[in-house]
């Protein structure tokens, strides 16, 4: 399946019909006590893969909580794959996948017993549940392991069970909190493709939470950045960073000096990295212009980046600009 | 490690999903089976079979005094004559009065196995208090059950669903099985009519119990994250106030404050042991006047003294209980 989410308008913007949507939240918000959590979010977003960001304690998880009604909303309301939360509490969850941040094994069960209860706890026949753990075992990497109790399992493990339990009723969207989060890097890398493929491949909705913008850049193709109780932006990353200043980085093989000098001869303005790259502020998204300047004063081969850490600098910039 | 970074080989799962009657079974089937790997009950089961068989041992031999040349009469004929004696004159009570006697007898038989049922299954759930809410609370697997597509009264259910299978596996099932196996081999159809009231009234008390028993034990399993503070409190709950409302001049609401007492009170009152025997003692043409005196004074012992405030006091057992249950239901 190749379903790449459309170019959608921005945030507050309710144009889309609900089957083309996973989350239609309107004045959404939830209080704990005199704290607030989340203040009156409304957002439609479509299928795909979405990040979702926020500094810690700025509402991500809660936000989530309150779409799978794990938390009762204060006010609002909400809507997933066009079901209404509060209406149709339980048929609200049918086709939706959940991993939480923190450990939720049931001890004393074998972890294809535990992904097989799972499915069972969402309607699907013992034969199909079991038939289906160990291909989604299978997909997230764990080999024997599986046959041994979950209480025993490494924090990694335990995060690929997490997924596997998620995932093994075939739901249409998967809501991931912090999914690589106690993972070695090759385990990262791995699951990183996993989530990138499943709505590439299966169609499956992703919305996943994360504090790795890195991760968040690499495997969505949405974000919505929530701090402060509130959601401050939503919109495709790609829109996101035409919105953001285009900066080039260049880290020239040799001659750097070189480089810096064409470059402030050119009439930019150059910052020198710890790293030994020069940062120059662009006015296009093209790099063109570098290559040809690269030719006239015959300048040695560089590797140059477009637009790096830009959702870093979008995401910093959201938060204090809303903190201010 | 499968590479799975061009296509997933994964099948595809498109069916409707079971109803929530299966979900919720999954729920009681999977606590009963972990339950049932554990020795400790194991041991526990068997001897709860043990006393249903105990049932069906007593009642074919009880209705083996009908049968005239039948092993009972064989063998109290080989005892000597005092033993033919007394097989003869209960062979008469059966044969003219079946209704008060076999009433009597498997009321008597009905109610010493509710001694052994209701401390079986207290036991039982001594083990699993902290299976049910404790351990999934602590390791927030409250999160797997509530973030699909189940409900607070889904999970509830589910694990009343288990407590009510323990109960069935260790109490109910021994005793329907103990008197179906007595029934088989009776001589008589009315050994059957008569034992009906009986069994009824065990299976009232077995109702009763497990209503208070499921309510309670899933409010002290809620109470806490930590098995070793909810088993703490079910046995206070249970054995320190039945100890401490043991002393007859005992403040009453003491004794209320024992939910094992309370049960204690309710069999009496639900078994009515005590009218039985003032009934047998009344109607059956005894001559021994001593017998006539001792059942009447049985029966006068087994009556309730508070009936009212026992099942008042579990009425509020389980209304706390719920309570708590669904404040402590909540996924941290």
């Amino acid at each position: 399946m190749n379903a790449p989410a459309p170019d959608l308008p921005p945030l507050l913007r309710p144009l889309l019909p609900s089957a083309d949507c996973i989350i239609e939240a309107e004045n959404l918000c939830k209080n704990f006590g005199a704290q607030r959590a989340l203040a009156n979010v409304s957002v439609q977003v479509p299928r795909g893969t979405v990040g979702l960001l926020g500094p810690n304690g700025a509402g991500k998880s809660t936000f989530i909580k309150c779409l799978l009604n794990l938390e009762t909303p204060t006010s609002g309301t909400a809507r997933v794959l066009g079901v209404d939360i509060r209406a149709r509490n339980r048929a609200s969850r049918e086709k939706v996948g959940y991993s939480p941040e923190q450990d939720c094994q049931i001890a004393g069960m074998a972890g294809c017993e535990y992904v097989t209860y799972c499915g069972q706890l969402s309607g699907m026949p013992f034969r199909k549940a079991r038939q289906r753990t160990h291909e989604i075992l299978d997909l997230v990497g764990m080999g024997q392991e599986r046959y041994r109790l979950v209480d025993t399992y490494s924090t990694g493990m335990k995060q690929r069970v997490k997924l596997a339990q998620a995932l093994v009723h075939d739901p249409e969207v998967v809501f991931l909190d912090e999914p690589t989060n106690g993972l070695d890097p090759s385990g990262r890398e791995h699951i990183l493709k996993l989530i990138g493929s499943l709505w590439r491949d299966l169609g499956i909705s992703v919305v996943m939470c994360s504090h790795l913008l890195r991760d968040i850049e690499r495997v969505c193709d949405r974000v919505m950045i929530v701090g402060h109780d509130r959601l401050l932006e939503h919109d495709s990353i790609a829109a996101l960073k035409n919105r953001h200043r285009r900066i080039v980085e260049i880290g020239p093989a040799s001659e750097p000096e070189r480089f810096q000098a064409a470059l402030t001869q050119a009439g930019l303005r150059v910052t020198r990295l710890s790293n030994g790259k020069l940062r120059v502020e662009s006015a296009s998204d093209s790099i063109e212009w570098v290559l040809e300047l690269m030719r006239t004063h015959a300048l040695p081969p560089a590797e140059i980046v477009s637009n790096p850490d830009a959702l870093h600098e979008l995401f910093i910039k959201a938060i204090s600009t809303d903190h201010a | 490690m499968p590479d799975h970074a061009d296509t997933l080989d994964l099948s595809r799962w498109r069916e409707p999903a079971l109803g929530v009657g299966y979900r919720r079974w999954t729920i009681i089937s999977a606590g009963v089976r972990s339950l049932l790997r554990t020795r400790f009950f194991r041991v526990l089961l068997a001897g709860a079979w043990l006393g249903g068989t105990m049932i069906a041992v007593a009642g074919f031999v009880f209705s083996q005094s009908l049968a005239s040349g039948g092993w009972l009469e064989t063998l109290a004929i080989k005892a000597g004559p005092r033993a033919e004696a007394l097989f003869s004159v209960l062979t008469g009570l059966v044969a003219l009065y079946p209704d008060v006697v076999v009433h009597t007898v498997f009321t008597a038989i009905f109610w010493a196995h509710s001694f052994l049922g209701l401390w079986l299954s207290l036991i039982a759930l001594t083990v699993l208090v902290p299976q049910l809410v404790t351990r999934d609370r602590s390791s927030n697997a409250l999160i797997v059950y509530l973030s699909r597509p189940l409900t607070t009264v889904d999970y509830l259910l589910g694990k009343l669903g288990i407590i009510a299978g323990v109960l069935l596996l260790v109490w109910t099932g021994p005793l329907l099985f103990g008197w179906l196996l007595s029934m088989l081999f009776a001589t008589d159809r009315d050994f059957i009519v008569y034992s009906g009231v009986p069994l009824l009234r065990a299976l009232l008390f077995n109702g009763i119990a497990l209503v208070a028993l499921a309510a309670i034990a899933l409010g002290v399993s809620s109470l806490g994250r930590n098995s070793r503070v909810t088993s703490t409190a079910w046995v206070a709950l249970w054995l320190v106030f039945l100890v401490i409302s043991a002393p007859p001049r005992a403040p009453r609401w003491i004794k209320r404050a024992s939910f094992a007492r309370d049960l204690n009170e309710t069999r009496e009152q639900v078994f009515r042991l005590d009218r039985a025997l003032t009934e047998a003692s009344a109607q059956l043409p005894l001559i021994d006047e001593r017998l006539v005196t001792n059942l009447a004074a049985a029966g006068k012992r087994a009556e309730a003294a508070d009936p009212s405030g026992a099942l008042a006091s579990l009425g509020v057992f389980v209304v706390a209980s719920s309570f708590v249950f669904f404040r402590k239901l909540r996924p941290e």
